[in-house]
């Protein structure tokens, strides 16, 4: 049976990574019940097809991801004037599983975000990575970074890449008619409530930093999740709660947090 | 949302330890002096420097702040990078209220600021006159918010 990753039970995606996760064991620190099983979650979605990826794929973007902090090509070309500058080859792990491109913007998502331009973005399609494909390759890349930063804050090494892909599910290859460009260098869907399946996405008005990804809708929902997570729900209300933060951090240290992270990655956003 | 959220504890704010964070130790936050160099160090990637900040802010704010502070950290490297790989602008009421405090903090210099078109004079002058309403109506939102929850 095939079965299209909207269609997933979470919590039944989640069961083959019970094991992973398991912070109770490693750490002093008590991690909230929900952080682990959204990571658990997050490694159910990373093994299954996404929406233009198989399985096999994700998980080949989630290694380069963590190949990316290490490569030296990465490193020289940080420090060159301009990135395309400087000729050479990525460390990369994933053999012939990506394409060329796939793995040049994982390794340049993770380490030299701020450089990318639009006819970098635009270029890609040329090469076998259309934008919906590199909106769900970003997807995958910054889910796995946001959990693997956590790890290396708490001191923990990074858990294990899923070992195998769901083989039981294939890409859905499904783009939202109603996506629309000019407003980035991807197409969004409009700011405002979306129609149909995807009604779920965003109630009303949504700042762009949400709708950026939503030419693949999944992962809107994957970012939503993890958000609920890490920061704050995006959208039950803890947004305008500007005392209180997810725990007992207050909002103005989650904001510190938050803030520093931006301004130490240059973020502009 | 750093300053809505001092000026809802009724704390005066002091921005500056978000692009310097030496500035952490004149900043209102409880806490900065510990959470801004814990950000620093993760994001360096040291683990020996990482675990001496990750002790300093259990022992100033305790486990669970350490854990969820840990988590922000995660979440805003996953949210910088879907900004700067999409190439998304600023949204129109954000660029407009945060115009001069950009600018203050050096934020107008990053790479990414081109993406974005400045406010406009009109804009501007039409913050100045929201930003105050805007702040009291955050803090009667919050004082809400702090009542129904008690």
């Amino acid at each position: 049976m095939t079965a299209s990753p909207d269609a997933l039970d979470p919590a039944a995606g989640a069961a083959p990574f019970e094991a992973a996760f398991r912070y109770e064991a490693e750490l002093a620190d008590p991690v909230r019940p929900d952080l682990a099983e959204t990571h658990r979650r997050a490694w159910a979605r990373l093994a299954a097809a996404g929406t233009w990826w198989t399985g096999e794929e994700r998980i080949a973007i989630a290694a380069e991801s963590r190949a990316a902090v290490d490569c030296a090509y990465c490193r020289e070309r940080k420090t060159a004037l301009s990135p395309n500058a400087v000729d050479g080859r990525h460390d990369h792990v994933s053999g012939s599983v990506l394409p060329e491109a796939a793995v040049d913007a994982v390794h340049r998502i993770i380490t030299d975000a701020t450089r990318l331009t639009q006819s970098w973005v635009e270029g890609l399609a040329a090469q076998g990575v259309p934008d919906t494909h590199y909106v769900e390759l970003l997807s995958v890349v910054v889910s796995v970074r946001s959990i693997d930063m956590f790890h290396r804050a708490m001191g923990l090494a990074c858990e294990p890449l899923p070992s195998e892909p769901r083989r039981d599910t294939r890409p859905s290859m499904k783009r939202p008619p109603s996506a629309v460009g000019g407003e980035a260098w991807v197409a969004m869907l409009p700011s405002r409530k979306p129609p149909g399946e995807n009604a779920d996405l965003f109630p009303g008005p949504a700042p762009f930093v949400i709708r950026a990804m939503s030419l693949v809708p999944d992962a809107v929902r994957w970012l939503k999740e993890l958000s609920q997570a890490h920061y704050l729900g995006m959208d039950n209300g803890e947004m305008f709660d500007f005392v209180n933060g997810k725990g007992p951090l207050s909002r103005a240290q989650t904001e510190l947090v938050a803030g520093r992270v931006s301004a130490v990655n240059e973020c502009f956003y | 949302m750093l300053r809505a959220s001092i000026e809802s504890e009724g704390g005066e704010d002091d921005l500056r330890s978000l692009t310097d964070g030496a500035a952490a130790a004149d900043s209102t936050v409880r806490g900065a002096t510990t959470l801004v160099p814990f950000v620093e160090a993760t994001l360096r990637g040291d683990p020996t420097e990482i675990a001496k900040a990750r002790d300093r802010v259990r022992d100033d704010l305790g486990s669970a702040s350490l854990v969820d502070a840990a988590a922000v950290i995660g979440n805003f490297e996953r949210m910088v990078r879907i900004a700067d790989s999409t190439g998304i602008p600023l949204d129109t009421p954000v660029n407009v209220a945060t115009s001069a405090i950009r600018g203050e903090l050096g934020i107008d210099g990053f790479e990414a600021a081109a993406r974005t078109k400045p406010a406009r004079t009109w804009q501007r002058a039409l913050g100045r006159v929201i930003d105050p309403i805007a702040m009291t109506a955050l803090k009667w939102r919050a004082k809400r918010g702090a009542k129904s929850s008690d």
